[in-house]
């Protein structure tokens, strides 16, 4: 007689692992149809409307990539911080931030567009850095938990830019209600509206690997994410990395923010964030906050927040899509889990 | 085995008594792990009954089934003739059976009639401090274990402590007694008196379980003795066949050489001291932990550190090895004041460490096998050049430590985790042996080592010894400190009781100083 038992493996086989995160995809989309086709939709008709409409067309491609860049930059962000065991919650307020503040630099100095532009860039990640600032004091000095100080900033910032969008900044000209006016400046398109915020953030996740892996600091960041307490014994100075990396996160947040901004709106509004910042957590911990791993991440999150949009000319709310997401994230915590495992058949003792 | 009446008549019962504990075939699986197997125990009313084991041998999960704590996934569980099958640590305490842990569980804010007193059912509704400390005082005279119901537990030595949280466990009417390694935290004067409360509660026709991992002092106290191995029951032999060699063999499961003898280090040359500490304090969050420490580690010799853990040894690697910075006092190594150098400068200086508690302040556990076993030489080449870190140059870092160590890896990319603790300690181990050139500080070396790993570890700091490395030792086994070093040292509340050679020291005066006694004052 032969019984079977499960027998936990201390490393998941990578062949298993990306099999099961694929199995629980179509699982949860299996999921969300089973619940379109019982409520009375058509799934098969809306897939295939959804898969057409992103990737049937040129105009669909460039709606995802312009969707796909944000993610990017908010996913390494988290992914960053999430290196040195910070969970930074706050890259939505980054990202706001940083757009603000390219903003502010786009609206107030005037110079050759090859200054203003990287005179923004570095504007947005030093807003972002900024935002991110008080709650990395706290946590490196304080023990002050990171998790909700970044959060609560995320609400000032919002409401920051939405007081500056209709306030202050708002444009002059009256054409706009609840934005400032066109910046004169913005991130050039180099495929359809595609501009070079996607490229850049594709090099800086590249970038951002061969750090993690290939330099001294990237091994010193391992260990003092994994156990501060074994950085320590090692004479790693712990808190300086600790503040580094998080101002780098928000630095990070905040550069998409500026992308977003100075590239794909246009204009400083309120909700410019569209969540990305959320997003991005998700993005960061189904890429097990491997930066590489943000791009495939990113891109599929893209490919479902598009989805979502094309679902909302069917008559769909959104909430459809943030179901699919949540359901995805769990399956893929239970398969994650699960490749660990092994079936052992053994041959049962006699007697 | 001899059969059951036999046992019952050689511990002087009526033939047919039925024992108070019996466990047959009791199994428990965990994901990927067989903790116990087909275990079979009797424990008769009026022994001490020892479980000895190595670490992972299965003790603990065996004693947490008997304690309702696990459920088993096999077997049979029968309490004075009655099948049982505990649902909660609740029903084996109805049913008798207590057990007092290696970390005591009493509310330290607390006197000792309110710990007592604290969650037993018998516990009037109402009732004022002074019927508490009567009813204190009373169990305390039944049950012969001498302790004032007044005292603050905080205020109590650890022994003491320990004396409460037995008294809390019979008054609550158990039969058998579960120690969990009881001496580990008593000095021997403790763990003698320990002893004596003991029989007297078996002499009233209870019985104790006794776990421990020290040979002598299971010969000492048992009755019989049952060795696991690997989750499974070895043997259960009567202590007086047994001998310290027999029962090593039984654990380990080969032959293995006690080291017996050792060459004392030779005749020391009159040299400098490499590491001088004068005066050193520590303060903690609320008290003092070092109070004027001074001494002076000369290279080529081992400083024993005796003394019951938590008075002050881990502080003392700590403040040697640059991981605390000294709140006043002056720490000199080869004559450069090296008091607030930082961890960093001393492990480059040659200071190696194998830290008391290696899973969370020596390794990353979750991190790979090659990240920790490169935890001390990353910063410099071949491993790193101009801030750039080779991977390829440090998974040979680790091949060569994880052979010399003699650790067989599957996988360096596993997390260090999933090493068993004795692997996790020689990778540990071998890691700082090789950079320290001057100094290596070893906190409770061979915990989680078997009898022959811990041969061989104590073998390599012999040889740094005779290379000229001078080795800090600290150790709750006397044994181990008396047959390896050649000076010890005794720490008490932060202080150092008391240093003496080796040659000149016995464990009655060592035991005298860990229980609080300046050398000076000796008798």
């Amino acid at each position: 007689m032969t019984s079977m038992r499960l027998q936990r493996m201390p490393l998941a086989p990578p062949r298993v692992a990306f099999a099961l995160r694929v199995l629980s995809v179509v699982l949860a989309i299996l999921t969300a149809a089973l619940v379109l086709w019982g409520s009375g939709h058509n799934p098969l008709a809306l897939g295939a409307k959804v898969i057409s409409s992103t990737f049937g067309s040129s105009f669909g491609l460039e709606d995802l990539s312009l969707l796909f860049s944000p993610l990017i930059y908010c996913g390494l962000s988290v992914a960053v911080a999430l290196r040195i065991g910070a969970w930074n919650i706050g890259a939505e307020g980054q990202f706001n931030f940083g757009a603000l503040c390219a903003t502010g630099v786009a609206l107030f100095v005037s110079g050759p567009v090859w200054v203003i532009l990287p005179l923004m860039g570095v504007a947005g990640m030093i807003g972002g850095a900024l935002w991110i600032l008080v709650p990395t004091l706290a946590r490196a000095y304080a023990d002050v938990s990171e998790l909700i100080t970044t959060l609560l900033m995320n609400f000032v910032a919002m409401l920051l830019v939405y007081w500056l969008a209709t306030g202050p900044w708002l444009d002059p000209s009256g054409m706009a209600l609840a934005t400032t006016s066109r910046l004169p400046v913005s991130v050039p398109a180099f495929w359809g509206i595609v501009h070079w915020g996607l490229p850049i953030a594709i090099l800086i996740a590249i970038a951002l690997s061969l750090f993690v892996t290939y330099t001294r600091w990237g091994y010193e960041v391992r260990i003092a994410g994994a156990n501060p307490g074994a950085a320590r014994y090692a004479g790693m100075p712990v808190r300086t990395q600790l503040i580094g990396i998080m101002l780098l996160s928000g630095a990070l947040a905040g550069l998409g923010g500026m992308m977003e901004v100075a590239g794909t709106v246009g204009r400083l509004q309120g909700g410019i964030s569209n969540n990305y910042g959320y997003i991005g957590i998700m993005v960061a911990v189904l890429a097990r906050a491997a930066p590489i791993g943000v791009l495939a991440t990113a891109f599929f999150m893209a490919v479902l927040l598009n989805g979502g949009i094309v679902l909302q000319s069917q008559g769909l709310t959104t909430h459809t899509v943030l179901a699919v997401t949540g359901l995805i994230l769990l399956y893929a915590a239970i398969g994650d889990e699960a490749a660990h495992y092994k079936i052992l058949r053994t041959k049962a003792k006699d007697g | 085995m001899r059969d059951s009446a036999s046992v019952q008549q050689r511990l002087g019962l009526t033939p047919g008594t039925p024992p108070i504990l019996s466990l047959k075939s009791v199994s428990k699986y965990f994901p990927g792990v067989i903790a116990n197997e087909s275990v079979d125990l009797d424990v008769y009313p009026g022994e001490i009954h020892a479980l000895l084991g190595e670490n992972g041998a299965g003790k603990s999960t065996l004693m947490n089934i008997v304690t309702g704590i696990y459920k088993m996934d096999a077997g049979e569980l029968i309490v004075d003739g009655r099948r049982r099958d505990f649902s909660s640590p609740t029903d084996a305490i109805e049913a008798g059976i207590g057990m007092v842990h290696q970390h005591f569980k009493l509310v330290r804010a607390f006197t000792v009639a309110e710990n007592i007193h604290l969650g037993w059912p018998e516990t009037p509704k109402r009732i004022s401090r002074n019927s508490l400390e009567t009813r204190t005082a009373q169990l305390a005279t039944d049950l012969g274990l001498a302790v004032n119901p007044k005292a603050v537990v905080a205020d109590l030595s650890t022994g003491e402590q320990q004396r409460v949280e037995i008294l809390r466990v019979l008054a609550r009417d158990a039969k058998l007694l579960i120690l969990d390694e009881p001496t580990a935290v008593l000095t021997p004067q403790e763990a003698r008196e320990l002893f004596t409360a003991l029989r007297a509660f078996t002499a009233r026709g209870n019985a104790v379980i006794f776990i421990s991992h020290k040979l002598e002092e299971v010969l000492e106290i048992s009755d019989r003795i049952t060795v696991l191995r690997n989750g499974e029951k070895v043997a259960t032999e009567w202590t007086k066949d047994c001998t310290e060699k027999s029962l090593a063999q039984l654990m380990v499961g080969r032959e293995i050489v006690l080291t017996e003898t050792h060459k004392k280090s030779a005749i020391r040359v009159k040299a400098a001291p490499v590491l001088s500490l004068s005066d050193v304090s520590l303060k903690g969050e609320q008290d003092t932990v070092l109070k004027n420490i001074s001494f002076d580690l000369y290279p080529g010799e081992i400083l024993g550190i005796a003394g019951v853990a938590g008075n002050g040894q881990r502080e003392l690697t700590y403040v040697i090895s640059g991981l605390s910075q000294p709140s006043s006092g002056k720490i000199v190594l080869d004559g450069e004041d090296v008091t607030r150098a930082g961890a960093r400068a001393l492990a480059q200086k040659g200071i190696g460490h194998i830290p008391e508690d290696r899973l969370h302040s020596g390794m990353a556990p979750t991190l790979s096998i090659t990240d920790n076993a490169v935890l001390r030489e990353y910063g410099a080449p071949p491993l790193s050049r101009k801030g750039w870190f080779s991977p390829r140059g440090a998974a040979n870092l680790a091949r060569e430590i994880a052979s010399i160590a003699e650790v067989m890896v599957p996988d360096f990319n596993m997390p260090a985790r999933n090493l068993s603790g004795g692997n996790q300690q020689r990778l540990v181990a071998r890691r700082e042996m090789r950079i320290a050139e001057r100094i290596l500080i070893a906190a409770y070396p061979s915990r989680g080592l078997d009898v022959g790993a811990i041969n061989t570890m104590m073998r390599y700091f012999l040889e740094l010894r005779d290379s000229g490395v001078a080795v800090v030792l600290i150790s709750e086994e006397l044994e181990e400190l008396l047959s390896f070093s050649d000076r010890i040292a005794v720490m008490f509340h932060g202080e150092i009781m008391g240093t003496c050679p080796t040659d000149k020291a016995d464990a009655e005066t060592i035991g005298l100083m860990m229980g609080g006694t300046r050398q000076e004052d000796l008798p």
